[in-house]
């Protein structure tokens, strides 16, 4: 199998998975700020007050998402490579038999 | 191919002329994901073996994998949602695939397809956070100081709606695109055009249908371990 390699996702669709995932999020965020505010003026009659309220803070949250998400890719990245570089050999077993388990 | 073009003859408009039923095409195409991974899980089923070969031999290394996946980012509380999460990896990929096939059209290149699933998803981490936590669920949205919990509140709402949006958008904007651009290659130069393409599509839709199980196991993550 080409995106599974020795039975487990390749590291490859990991990689291309974690960042394809970073942008959406911004946008989609910004958009359901948008949209709450908007349909929040017309339920309260507070013409645009809320709809720049609402959009600010779709955008905060956006950024804030981003911001998050790409301190989990540092952590994981960090993680990584610690684990490579101390105990390897150990990681590989606990990995080899967690799998073994399942099955 | 890409339904969006002036009427694109696929097998599902022949079909639906045939049986009289008015159905969108995207229906009928899931459908046929749903026969082949119901006829291949009961054609498994009555053969399993100990030493697996071919079609077994296939499954277990893609659901094993995944599942090696999910508890190695989740941990052992990843065994009890992996029912959920491994499904909609491989029904996906199959809908993805489907698309590649010469007057197939993906069930996933409509965005009513990908919003159900997505909603879906969006249910169930919520629906899994609330059974964990009860009403300390709500501590998820509140963030780390007291006195900023209300904007948090308002911050976090908003966030967890986006999710289902950018499910749905991601998805749904990666295999439409790629359909449509199959669509007009074959155009301008049949055959030879669209041949490469398929292998770069090919990857295209085993990551998406990735990224969509990736990022619900990421939101499951989120809801069952301890709010910060």
């Amino acid at each position: 199998m080409f995106f599974f390699r020795r039975d487990k996702p390749s590291e490859a669709m990991v990689l291309f998975g974690n960042v394809a995932t970073i942008g959406m999020q911004l946008v989609a965020a910004t958009f359901i700020g948008l949209a709450m505010g908007y349909f929040l003026d017309k339920w309260l009659g507070t013409e645009p007050w809320l709809l720049i309220i609402f959009l600010l803070l779709g955008i905060v949250t956006g950024f804030r998402d981003v911001y998050r998400e790409a301190m989990r890719l540092q952590r994981g990245a960090e993680a990584e490579s610690a684990g490579t570089r101390g105990a390897g050999t150990k990681d590989d077993d606990a990995r080899g038999g967690s799998g073994r388990q399942g099955k | 191919m890409a339904a969006g073009l002036a009427h694109p003859l696929t097998y599902s408009v022949i079909l639906d002329d045939a049986l009289g039923l008015h159905l969108p095409p995207h229906v009928y195409y899931m459908w046929l994901a749903m026969i082949i991974l119901f006829t291949c899980a009961f054609v498994l089923r009555g053969r399993l073996q100990l030493v697996p070969g071919g079609l077994q031999n296939v499954f277990e290394t893609v659901v094993g994998g995944l599942e090696d996946f999910v508890v190695l980012n989740i941990g052992e509380e990843g065994r009890k949602v992996f029912p959920f999460l491994c499904p909609m990896f491989i029904f996906i990929l199959v809908m993805n695939y489907i698309g590649l096939i010469p007057g197939c059209d993906a069930a996933t290149a409509n965005v009513n397809t990908n919003a159900a699933m997505a909603l879906t998803v969006f249910v169930y981490y919520n629906y899994i956070g609330i059974k964990k936590w009860g009403f300390g669920y709500i501590k998820h949205f509140m963030g780390p100081v007291i006195f900023l919990a209300p904007l948090m509140l308002v911050l976090e709402i908003v966030s967890h709606l986006a999710r289902p949006l950018s499910l749905t958008l991601r998805l749904f904007g990666n295999i439409r695109g790629e359909e449509i651009v199959l669509v007009l290659l074959f155009i301008l130069a049949p055959v030879v055009g669209t041949l490469p393409m398929y292998f770069l599509f090919i990857l295209g839709k085993t990551i998406q249908a990735f990224i969509f199980f990736m990022l619900t196991m990421i939101y499951l993550k989120g809801s069952l371990e301890h709010a910060h």
